[in-house]
């Protein structure tokens, strides 16, 4: 007989014991087997995000520059990947065969044009022909379509699954994408583990430039800030941790007072606990961060 | 025959749909605005395709009692775009609802000359909200939000104005009734954070106030109604301590005590269950759980749910509180 599903409560937050409710809830004894893994199956070394911030990007009417954004990118994928140029960078993400999908979130604080323009702009100059780099956010013909994909979300918090960066990015894959709301936001990892997406995301690069730290559903522009950063790494969990802390602590600070972010992203936990995607505990991520530190927020 | 009918249906309407419905004059907004120019007729979004208008924001609406949405954009040279949106829902109390989600931003009095079957104290719940370019407020059965993408003196002066046309000779009802049911102050010391109340009736919004779980386990829909908000004290250091009070409203009492049954089971599953109370009784339980005590009492079609308390009798002086 199978067992009830038992539903997610405050209450479990508040015991510490929402890894164990989430996980059976969704995959029952399978989820006591999971643990962070790599592809090959074993447990990964620390995952490293960059954060790259420059007070320029952004002017005082909030229009970015594109030389500083270019640069900002350069100095992201040379930090990010050790290598000397930008075009070493990518060639050691992706290659010129690759067909390789750009995916910004198209809705409640899209990813500026200007950070998709420049990551296109910056692979051509790699050497990846302009055909290759195609737009692929939408339905699952977009990412059937390519054999890596950048992720470009933009940083917001989200009103049904607390935050809406990372895990959410891919949602129109899924084809349904309101069967991901509400509870079962904790489900959005499994979209990444699609065999049409697996394995395809060379790179995450959150357009950091000017933030939302409230949940909508629609954009108010008193919860948005210039943080004037890129955040980026292979690691779609460890990513989309540091961007929830980020958003916490804006939060805070804007209220002086802890403001919680409820529904709590129940997302981000599952897509590490339950869908081996990366790792959402902290001790496990290293942040460098370079360019300007004013209010980094990172705690 | 057909006077009766008529009768019948607009009561049956106010039985159905519980919240004030008034005949109010549609707002209809003019090609210009200052230097700014609309459309000649707006975009009309409904239930059907709001999703294709606003991606997953269209719940929040639907959560609501919605009925359809219009959309004006204005244009003018060297200065931002206006968006002017106006949801038009069943209710005032919907309207209402949508404000009370969020009453951060500068209280703007939209039109002096409003009258109510009651006075309303902008004091207490603000008609309209402007902060950084974008102004909400609520109209009877229209919520609306005018929003500058960028805010400049001129862009704030017009989007005020579009604000004035959209109220100007609509009258407003009073704020729901089960808001006003929610007292100043629990006993002597627990203070209403007023800028924390808000008006629902899906657990999704609940959800995105005051989180309980993701299920429905309280069996809100849009039949029911509910109010939540902190109570806050300053304990004997100094240090502030808050409780979270929860109050609905359901069509009748064996709904109420059918969600009580559900999230006892689901909340409280250590705990017997409540007995049957025979819908007029009143059932009152305290519980300790893991941030502190937590209580509710049923009454007929009413609920009323404390949390976070620091002992009992907080608990207990705050139900009985509630009439």
């Amino acid at each position: 007989m199978a067992k009830e599903k038992k539903p997610v409560t405050r209450r479990d937050f508040l015991r510490g014991t929402l890894g164990t409710t989430l996980g059976a809830s969704l995959m029952g004894s399978k989820f006591l087997q999971a643990g962070r893994m790599t592809a090959g199956g074993s447990v990964a070394d620390p995952s490293l995000v960059t954060i790259v911030r420059d007070k320029g990007a952004m002017d005082a009417n909030n229009s970015v520059s594109s030389d500083v954004l270019k640069a900002m990118l350069d100095e992201t994928l040379t930090k990010f990947t050790g290598k000397p140029t930008a075009k070493d960078a990518w060639l050691s993400l992706v290659t010129p065969e690759d067909t390789i999908g750009l995916v910004p979130t198209p809705h409640l604080n899209p990813t500026h044009q200007e950070v998709v323009d420049a990551v296109k702009s910056s692979l051509i100059e790699a050497g990846i022909p302009d055909e290759k780099i195609l737009g692929a956010q939408g339905g699952p013909d977009k990412p059937k379509a390519c054999t890596a994909l950048i992720g470009l979300p933009g940083l917001k918090a989200h009103w049904l699954t607390g935050i809406g960066t990372v895990m959410k990015l891919y949602i129109l894959y899924s084809g349904s994408p309101r069967n991901y709301h509400d509870e079962n936001n904790a489900k959005l990892g499994e979209i990444w583990n699609y065999p049409f997406v697996k394995g395809k995301t060379k790179l995450v690069l959150v357009d950091a430039l000017h933030p939302l730290c409230d949940k909508g559903p629609q954009p108010d522009p008193r919860y948005k800030w210039p943080y004037n950063g890129l955040i980026a790494g292979t690691d779609p969990v460890a990513v989309e941790t540091v961007c929830l802390r980020i958003i916490m602590e804006k939060r805070k600070a804007m209220r002086g007072e802890d403001w919680p972010l409820s529904p709590p992203p129940l997302c981000v936990e599952a897509a590490d606990k339950v869908y081996g995607l990366g790792t959402s505990n902290w001790e496990n991520i290293k942040v460098e961060h370079y360019g300007w530190d004013q209010d980094l927020l990172l705690g | 025959m057909l006077i009766l009918v008529m009768v019948v249906l607009i009561l049956g309407g106010f039985d159905l749909f519980k919240g004030t419905k008034l005949m109010q004059s549609k707002p209809i907004l003019p090609k210009k605005v200052g230097m700014w120019t609309g459309p000649d007729s707006p975009q009309n979004v409904t239930a059907e395709n709001i999703f294709d208008y606003m991606d997953g924001a269209g719940e929040l609406y639907l959560a609501y009692r919605f009925d359809s949405l219009e959309v004006y954009e204005y244009r003018a040279q060297n200065q931002p775009e206006i968006l002017v949106e106006l949801y038009f829902m069943n209710t005032s109390d919907d309207a209402f609802g949508l404000l009370s989600l969020d009453w951060g931003g500068e209280p703007v009095k939209l039109d002096p000359a409003s009258k109510g079957e009651r006075n309303i104290d902008d004091s207490q719940w603000p008609q309209g909200l402007y902060g950084e370019g974008l102004l909400r407020l609520w109209s009877d059965n229209i919520y609306a939000r005018v929003m500058a993408t960028r805010e400049t003196s001129e862009s704030k002066k017009t989007v005020l104005t579009l604000g004035r046309l959209i109220t100007k000779d609509r009258e407003n009802p009073s704020p729901p009734e089960l808001m006003e049911k929610l007292p100043d102050s629990f006993g002597l010391d627990w203070i209403l954070r007023r800028g924390m109340a808000s008006f629902f009736r899906s657990h999704l919004v609940l959800n995105s106030l005051y989180y309980l779980g993701h299920e429905n386990m309280l069996e809100l829909d849009l039949t029911s109604e509910g109010v939540t908000a902190p109570y806050e004290r300053k304990d004997s250091s100094g240090d502030l301590q808050r409780i979270q009070f929860l109050l609905l409203d359901y069509a009748n009492p064996e709904r109420a005590e059918n969600a009580l049954a559900h999230f006892h089971r689901v909340y409280l599953a250590e705990h017997p269950p409540p007995e049957h109370s025979g819908f007029s009784q009143k059932v009152v339980n305290v519980f300790p759980i893991e941030d502190g005590w937590m209580g509710y009492r049923l009454k007929e079609n009413t609920l009323a749910f404390v949390f976070e308390c620091p002992d009992q009798e907080t608990v207990r002086t705050t139900l009985e509180q509630i009439n």
